[in-house]
């Protein structure tokens, strides 16, 4: 039975010429697990929002639950059929206590007092957030904050809970609790509809539908989507272990993760795939090998902390201590990856290295000078590393993408040739070619282009570092390859770059891993040390895919 | 921190947890004792009954175990301004003032009535910055907004939206933080490119354009903020139809003496004065 009915639906933004979306048809069942894929601007939010009477789609029609969510009557019934969990988590909590927010929908819905507490408390049950149900909401990590936005879901008892990209603004661990409440609320009847850009994340899914730049271009199970050679023109990937599959030369299975990969590869390909990595781990490869790395000599170093300690609040009952002790060096040319939980302190750490914030004790050096000195002159440091803060396209206020990019050098006293060189080497090197893109409306370009707008906008004060939190997170896997490419390039220059990122295979591919937990460097060094041999689970993070498949390669071996 | 710091951490008002017989009031009973507070010491003309009045802070606040220094802290910020209202006071004369000069300093003299108005300003001033900071302190954001929908319930039958203005109240509490941190990290990535805030821009044209990398951002964001909030209430159907609430903010047997005894100290501190005024 289809729970929800959609027919040859279109949408078009006020004020847009194109439409956001044209000709959907699809239908879901009920107890149905659909993962929504697509590029940013392929219209997965939009028809989403169509879904629940957000947007009212024109023209076409929409059935959920047998009522149609454009009508405002059929309005209640679908929103109460059909539960929303929005992206941002912060930006989905409207009350000062976790469990008066779980209890917002039912008080709009009218329900009493003693069911309402009953369903409120059954909801954070399930979300396993029963214990925090008297805490203000901003005090939880954003994992947490997710969890909260789905029990909010849940206790409107709904037919249906749609995921808006919900995965894609928290933490690995975080990620882990949400799809595995997916899951649950699927082995309960509930239906699920997952957008995301993660292909691993798709693969979970019993059917895929793709869409691209508003229509629908495939709907099918992920196997079938993923065997298809209309891939890459979609420009999507393929989940990490079916590509591995792949390069193995063995026959992929979607769903299959790197251990149970690992070891259906030993027992298919023999001993043979054992040997090799083995050798490839022994001549300090991945898996083993690597040391921590020590403190060295600060003079060489771009970067130097030494016991830098940093508290926000000081004073005030909420104090915290975001850097607590940390002593590393950051050689020039390297490029560092700085993991670990949310609210472990990388982006603190980021700014204690930017002299945007300047340690309580202990000391920073960026570029041998100590940025709390008397002397220091931070506007000059800062420009020399600048930092990219998170969504640094939110700080885009020219209306024009070459102007943006030509506030940092203006800054530094550039004008006339001069100016327009650096400029157009920023936005040439950042893929946003100077000719075609400085007379564009900043605000017109795509996520990926406005990400790549901010970095160019850095990229044109010349600098000898880069400092950038979390460069990736929210993209596409289209936009994120374009951003790690500038990064790459911009690095092959013999510059350095500290990013943080929570994808721990872009952590891989740095020179260095620092891995922050709770204010504290917990270990520093290459990516086969730390995720190899200095391993420890108790950092809340995972362990990039290459690792675990050859520890699973080796563990097959030696059974 | 040094360097950049922001109140993003900072929570509005000064709600302490605790549990005293204060704390546990309904805050509609609260905000009935804070009108009771504040509209006597704001338009009594009785000195009796503002100084009662100006009382009653201090007697809530041992009540609800809050430290009075903690509360005196809040009334600093004002201090300039009384000081200013005195120093006009001494210097201007009230028209046919014939009440003793105290001192005088060549042409400026300090009368008695002089005297009597600027203390009984600053009692006022100090009687409502009291008020204002013992209701903060024993009220948390989401009683503030509760108590306004209760404080309005009744006018809620004939169709003013009290749920609705306390929901705007409770957003624009949890708006304070975020637009905070919005705010300081566009301060941070202008920073990072240099830009020097409000130094070396004379003019209020080539000022107001130093911000503008800044208040074109926040304002953005902010309204998308909005926006994604928005989103997030109408998809869990708020203003479908009659709403239910799930705390019970009503008030006991003791809110009901309260709120009785707050309507009648606003009565009694006009009522009194008159009637000691007819018989004498």
């Amino acid at each position: 039975m289809a729970i929800i009915g959609i027919d040859s639906l279109g949408y078009t933004y006020p004020g847009s010429s194109e439409p956001a979306l044209s000709d959907i048809s699809l239908d879901i069942d009920e107890g149905d697990y659909v993962a929504i894929v697509g590029a940013n601007g392929s219209g997965k939010s939009t028809l989403v929002r169509c879904l629940n009477g957000l947007l009212q789609p024109e023209p076409g029609t929409v059935r959920v639950a047998g009522a149609d969510p454009s009508d405002p009557k059929g309005r209640v019934a679908a929103r109460k059929a059909l539960s929303l969990v929005f992206q941002s988590p912060p930006d989905q909590i409207v009350a000062s206590v976790v469990e008066e927010d779980v209890a917002f929908g039912l008080e709009n819905l009218g329900v009493p007092r003693p069911e309402m507490r009953e369903r409120v408390l059954e909801a954070l049950d399930r979300v396993d957030l029963l214990a925090e149900r008297a805490r203000a909401p901003r005090f939880l990590s954003a994992g947490q904050q997710q969890r909260l936005a789905v029990a909010g879901a849940i206790a409107m008892r709904p037919r249906i809970v749609a995921f808006d990209e919900a995965t894609s603004m928290i933490d690995p661990v975080g990620r882990k609790d949400v799809l595995a409440l997916m899951d649950d609320l699927v082995a309960s009847g509930i239906a699920v509809i997952h957008v995301t850009h993660d292909m691993d994340e798709a693969a979970r899914a019993r059917r895929v539908a793709v869409l691209s730049e508003g229509r629908l271009v495939f709907v099918g199970t992920p196997a079938e989507l993923f065997a298809s050679d209309r891939l890459d023109g979609l420009r999507l990937g393929r989940p990490r272990s079916y590509a591995a599959a792949l390069r193995l030369g063995i026959e992929p299975i979607v769903g299959e993760d790197a251990a149970a990969l690992g070891a259906r590869a030993v027992r298919v390909l023999g001993a043979a795939i054992t040997v090799a990595v083995s050798e490839k781990a022994s001549a300090g490869g991945h898996a083993t090998g690597g040391d921590p790395i020590a403190l060295a000599d600060e003079a060489g170093a771009a970067f130097s902390l030494r016991d830098a300690s940093m508290s926000y609040s000081n004073g005030a009952e909420n104090q915290c201590r975001a850097v607590d002790c940390v002593s590393m060096d950051v050689p020039a040319g390297t490029v560092v990856a700085l993991v670990g939980k949310t609210g472990s302190g990388k982006s603190s750490l980021l700014q204690l290295l930017d002299g945007l914030a300047l340690p309580d004790s202990g000391s920073a050096l960026s570029f041998g000078v100590d940025t709390a000195g008397r002397k220091a002159d931070l506007r000059t440091v800062r420009m020399r590393a600048p930092l990219a803060v998170q969504r640094p396209e939110s700080a885009i206020f020219e209306p024009y993408s070459g102007d943006e990019v030509a506030f940092g050098p203006r800054n530094q006293g550039l004008s006339g040739e001069r100016l327009v060189e650096r400029v157009r080497a920023a936005m040439d090197a950042a893929g946003l070619p100077f000719d075609e893109y400085r007379d564009k409306p900043s605000r017109t370009l795509s996520g990926g282009r406005k990400r790549r707008l901010a970095i160019a906008s850095i990229l044109s004060l010349d600098p000898d570092a880069l400092l950038l939190d979390e460069p990736t997170s929210a993209l596409d896997p289209a936009s994120r390859d374009d951003m790690l490419r500038l990064i790459r390039g911009y690095a092959s220059g013999g510059r350095t770059v500290v990013m943080s990122t929570h994808s721990m295979d872009e952590a891989a591919s740095a020179d260095r891993v620092a891995v922050m937990r709770d204010g504290r460097l917990e270990a520093y060094g290459p990516p086969d040390f730390v995720f190899g041999t200095g391993w420890d689970s108790s950092w809340g993070i995972e362990r990039p895919f290459a690792f675990e498949l050859d520890e699973a390669l080796i563990a097959g071996g030696r059974a | 921190m040094k360097g950049l710091e922001f109140w993003k951490n900072v929570s509005i008002g000064r709600y302490v947890e605790s549990d005293s017989p204060v704390h546990r009031l309904a805050p509609a009973t609260k905000y009935l004792w804070l009108l009771a507070i504040m509209i006597p010491v704001s338009s009594s003309r009785s000195a009796v009954v503002v100084c009662a009045s100006a009382l009653l802070p201090l007697v809530f606040a041992v009540l609800a175990r809050v430290r009075i220094r903690f509360l005196l802290r809040g009334f600093l910020p004002v201090l300039p301004f009384i000081a200013l209202a005195a120093t006009f006071q001494v210097f201007l004369s009230w028209p046919g003032d014939a009440s003793p000069v105290l001192a005088a300093v060549g042409p400026v003299s300090l009368s008695l009535r002089e005297a009597v108005a600027v203390v009984m300003m600053a009692v006022r001033f100090a009687a409502m910055m009291l008020a204002i900071g013992l209701f903060t302190s024993v009220t948390n954001e989401g009683d503030t907004a509760r108590g306004v929908e209760d404080l309005f319930s009744p006018l809620a039958r004939i169709g003013f939206p009290a749920r609705s203005l306390a929901l705007t109240i409770a957003v624009a509490f949890r708006f304070i933080p975020i637009v905070a941190g919005e705010f300081e990290s566009v301060v941070k990535a202008q920073a990072a490119r240099g830009a020097d805030f409000g130094t070396g821009s004379r003019g209020p044209i080539r000022k107001a354009k130093a911000y503008l990398p800044l208040i074109v951002p926040v304002t953005v964001r902010a309204l998308e903020r909005a926006e994604s909030l928005a989103e997030a209430m109408e998809a869990r159907c708020y203003g479908s139809g009659p709403a239910t609430r799930y705390v019970d903010s009503g008030g006991v047997a003791t809110d009901a003496v309260a709120r009785i005894a707050a309507i009648a100290w606003i009565v009694a501190a006009f009522v009194a004065p008159a009637l000691i005024a007819s018989v004498s």
